[in-house]
């Protein structure tokens, strides 16, 4: 059964300026329009009331959202990023991020084979030399004297003690067996200090050399920016020259 | 190949996500704009568009296909708005583009002003979403739907579980508030001849 519009039926009204109204109903508006004033009035305001709803658009924004699964295998939405060679999943191995727990671990492994190498090597005497100073630990913030007076010091240390074969020399031939014994003893444990102290000196040395060849290069990196800017310098002055020539010479003319 | 959104909806229900993001790709600028009209704010606009495909997702084992899906996520996204009212229990808000300065709307309907210069200001929408914001959230949410969203008034009535007849009214008395306000502002009669 089709509806009969009758005068002031504002919602027939609303359905006729959306379009949303039977052929029959559209009709009967239409006719009724032709001849009433108010709801032709009703009708034009309608319209333009519509008309100005054009004009709220919502901004522009980037929306991008979508659907990951986490690591929890719990369903997140995300903001699309600009592509870089895939996501998360598609990162090396060497490119995910570490848990804390693993990085301490690797920390303490660390600590522990650099204090047992340094045990073994001897760099860390667990005795004390007599007559001779402790070893300090040698570390990057040591300045180039410090490790200037070091060598000095552990090559004098080197110096006091007897070589090996004038101590083999002074063996009597008549020694007894537990008195060689004695002897190669004692050589061996002043062979032990005698490599230690060289170890100790030879890496003061390496420590200087590298500190040394990092001052060089800071300094030869310093001195070629001065130059590039040197050079950027004297190209923007040309420049400069010839625009002022220029000028002048379009003045002139 | 053009999958319609019954088709994504299948495949996404069997466990295929490129499905559902590119169901959300195709809808998320609508459910934006009506999150943004009904609320007035950009960013909690966002926020609710991004939480209305979430639950959608969450919630696609249980959708059956009753409804089109864009039907199920405009629902979803106007009960989220609602709720987002509801907690900060107030009317939405009328963002002010940038460069306009809120006094000089308010004194919008100054002699020396012409409504060229209000135009090229790009005040209009502004005074238009104010007027939208002084609606009951029915006639509010109607409007914007058939408006903006091209519903026909029987999907509106779905939305809003009312008769036809009751949106066709909400719309009615919608349009007449931002008539008045439009007049009491003194735009209406010239924007009816400028635009």
């Amino acid at each position: 059964m089709s509806h009969v519009f009758e005068c002031g039926e504002n919602a027939a009204l609303v359905g006729y300026v959306y379009d949303e109204c039977d052929p029959r109903e559209r009709q009967a508006i239409d006719k009724h329009v032709a001849g009433c004033v108010a709801c032709a009035a009703e009708l034009a305001s309608l319209r333009s009331t519509r008309e100005s709803l054009a004009n709220w658009a919502p901004p522009e924004v980037g929306l991008g959202f979508q659907i990951v699964r986490s690591t929890r295998s719990l369903p997140e939405t995300r903001e699309t990023q600009p592509p870089e060679g895939g996501g998360s999943e598609a990162r090396s191995w060497y490119a995910r991020p570490v848990p804390v727990w693993t990085q301490a671990v690797a920390a303490a492994l660390i600590f522990a084979a650099g204090a047992t190498l340094g045990v073994v090597r001897g760099i860390a005497p667990t005795t004390e030399v007599p007559g001779a100073a402790p070893i300090s630990v040698v570390d990057d913030a040591a300045s180039i004297s410090d490790l200037e007076a070091l060598e000095r010091r552990l090559r004098a240390e080197i110096s006091r003690i007897p070589v090996a074969t004038a101590l083999v020399d002074e063996v009597a031939p008549a020694a007894s067996e537990e008195q060689i014994l004695g002897r190669v003893r004692t050589l061996i444990e002043e062979s032990e200090r005698r490599q230690q102290r060289e170890l100790a000196l030879r890496t003061a040395q390496v420590v200087r050399d590298f500190d040394s060849q990092r001052q060089a290069d800071l300094a030869q990196i310093q001195s070629s920016f001065g130059q590039i800017e040197g050079l950027t310098g004297a190209e923007v002055r040309e420049q400069r020259q010839m625009l002022d020539y220029l000028i002048r010479v379009s003045q002139q003319r | 190949m053009h999958w319609t959104d019954e088709d994504l909806v299948t495949r996404s229900r069997g466990g295929d996500l490129d499905s559902f993001n590119q169901l959300i790709l195709r809808w998320e600028r609508p459910i934006y704009a009506l999150a943004y009209r009904v609320i007035g704010r950009e960013e909690d606009a966002r926020d609710v568009c991004q939480e209305t495909f979430l639950r959608a997702f969450r919630a696609l084992p249980g959708f059956k296909g009753q409804a089109k899906f864009s039907s199920w996520v405009y629902r979803i996204a106007l009960n989220l708005c609602r709720d987002w009212m509801r907690r900060q229990r107030r009317a939405p808000t009328v963002q002010i583009p940038e460069g306009v300065d809120p006094e000089e709307l308010a004194t919008v309907a100054g002699p020396a002003e012409s409504i060229e210069d209000l135009v090229s200001r790009r005040e209009l929408g502004t005074i238009v979403a104010e007027a939208m914001a002084l609606l009951p959230e029915e006639q509010r949410t109607a409007i914007i739907l058939k408006e903006y969203h091209g519903m026909t008034f029987q999907e509106i009535a779905e939305l809003q579980g009312c008769p036809l007849s009751t949106v066709k009214t909400r719309v009615y008395q919608g349009l007449s508030v931002l008539r008045r306000h439009l007049e009491t502002t003194g735009m209406a009669p010239q924007l009816v001849r400028r635009i």
